[in-house]
């Protein structure tokens, strides 16, 4: 009896192992999502995914068109690129802390540093650079760090996203954490970031129209009309928090990083456009 | 030598139904406490509209309108509860819904 029940349990785990782990590598993962959005919009080349919206709505696509004309962030961009160019106090600038002199490199962003244990963003860097060099840092989610973030993305557009998470534990930890929030319903509202974005894009929420979730960070930072300037991809995720009702967690904090590390990823391949407009 | 003890006892018996009878402030502070520390247990799940009802709760009782502060902070600890439960539940159904899973 007590073998018939060990054989019982024995077979139980052998069949849930697999279904555990199953689809959970960040790569299946990826290829998944890029196949369910190609099955949702089998029109929509996949280049396109990173204009979101505009890749699904004509009407939208023809006033960011026009708008294109004059993009609204390029003042910003330039005084980034100054911010970017103009030595901190000590004789350094910001090119003496990144690979390649920080041009080129927004495609790298955010990854994983095995040593500090942690997801490094392009903003959490600058900010790091800054204080290394004895500078104040910058408020997280508009103004100058908005501006440079802009600028450095300027220097990589086009290159394709290439967002690694590396065979160490706890930035499959990372990276796990930022999926389950992006799929965790929150607040009164009882929304995730995926109610939106993976089960309703190409719909209308009010005013909004949703966009797909492959291709979201290309864009970012993005000059928003309801802004009126630019801002940084944690700010839109305090946003997105705040519509449904959820209290913001602080930009740059560990949840948002992993979120925008999970986020990314699942764009590797795409392009980068930001910086961009966005209603 | 039985005085003392007469005067202990008396004083306890005096002092239980003033201990029981609180008043206005004291059920205020017992519900927006508890209100509180639910909203804490929400984590990264909390609601802002739970905020915005301690806020209101605590302005009436500093304003000394106990019967409204006490109303607000009900109304923050039902809807902390409700954080805390769909905190606990999307911890098991996320995956569901999850591309990949």
């Amino acid at each position: 009896m007590l073998k018939a029940k060990v054989i019982l349990v024995a077979l139980g785990a052998a069949l849930a192992v697999p279904q555990a782990l199953a689809g959970a590598t960040p790569e299946e993962d990826r290829k998944e999502t890029v196949e369910y959005f190609k099955q949702m919009f089998p029109d929509v080349p996949f280049e396109e995914f990173v204009n979101g919206q505009y890749a699904l709505n004509d009407d939208r696509r023809k006033q960011w068109e026009s708008m294109q004309d004059f993009p609204p962030y390029e003042f910003a961009v330039a005084e980034g690129q100054e911010m970017f160019e103009t030595p901190f106090a000590n004789g350094k600038t910001y090119a003496s802390c990144f690979e390649n002199g920080g041009i080129g490199i927004r495609q790298n962003y955010p990854y994983f540093d095995t040593e500090k244990n942690e997801v490094i963003t392009l903003e959490l860097a600058i900010n790091r650079c800054r204080e290394s060099n004895g500078e104040e840092p910058l408020k997280w989610k508009k103004g100058a760090i908005a501006s440079i973030s802009a600028y450095m993305a300027s220097t990589s557009q086009g290159k394709p996203i290439n967002i690694k998470v590396p065979d160490d534990p706890d930035a499959l930890a990372a990276y796990q954490d930022g999926k389950e929030f992006y799929y965790s319903r929150r607040g009164q509202l009882n929304f995730s970031c995926a109610s939106c974005h993976v089960q309703n894009p190409g719909k209308w929420i009010r005013a909004d129209f949703l966009s797909p979730t492959l291709g979201q960070p290309s864009n970012f930072p993005v000059h928003r009309s309801k802004w009126g300037e630019l801002g940084t991809l944690h700010r839109r995720f305090a946003g997105c928090n705040n519509n449904v009702r959820a209290d913001p967690l602080p930009a740059q904090s560990e949840e948002y990083r992993n979120l925008e590390y999970f986020l990314t990823y699942m764009s590797n391949g795409l392009p980068v456009v930001g910086p961009a407009t966005r209603p | 030598m039985k005085k003392p003890l007469l005067a202990i006892g008396i004083s306890l018996a005096l002092s239980v139904p003033l201990a029981a009878q609180a008043g206005p402030k004291e059920d205020f502070q017992e519900v927006y406490s508890k209100a509180q520390s639910t909203h804490q247990d929400a984590g990264t799940f909390q609601w802002t509209v739970t905020g915005d009802r301690l806020k209101a709760a605590k302005s009436a009782a500093g304003n000394g309108e106990y019967e409204k502060a006490i109303a607000m902070a009900n109304e923050a600890l039902k809807l902390a509860e409700e954080s805390v439960a769909q905190r606990k539940q999307q911890k098991e159904v996320w995956r569901q819904v999850a591309i990949g899973n």
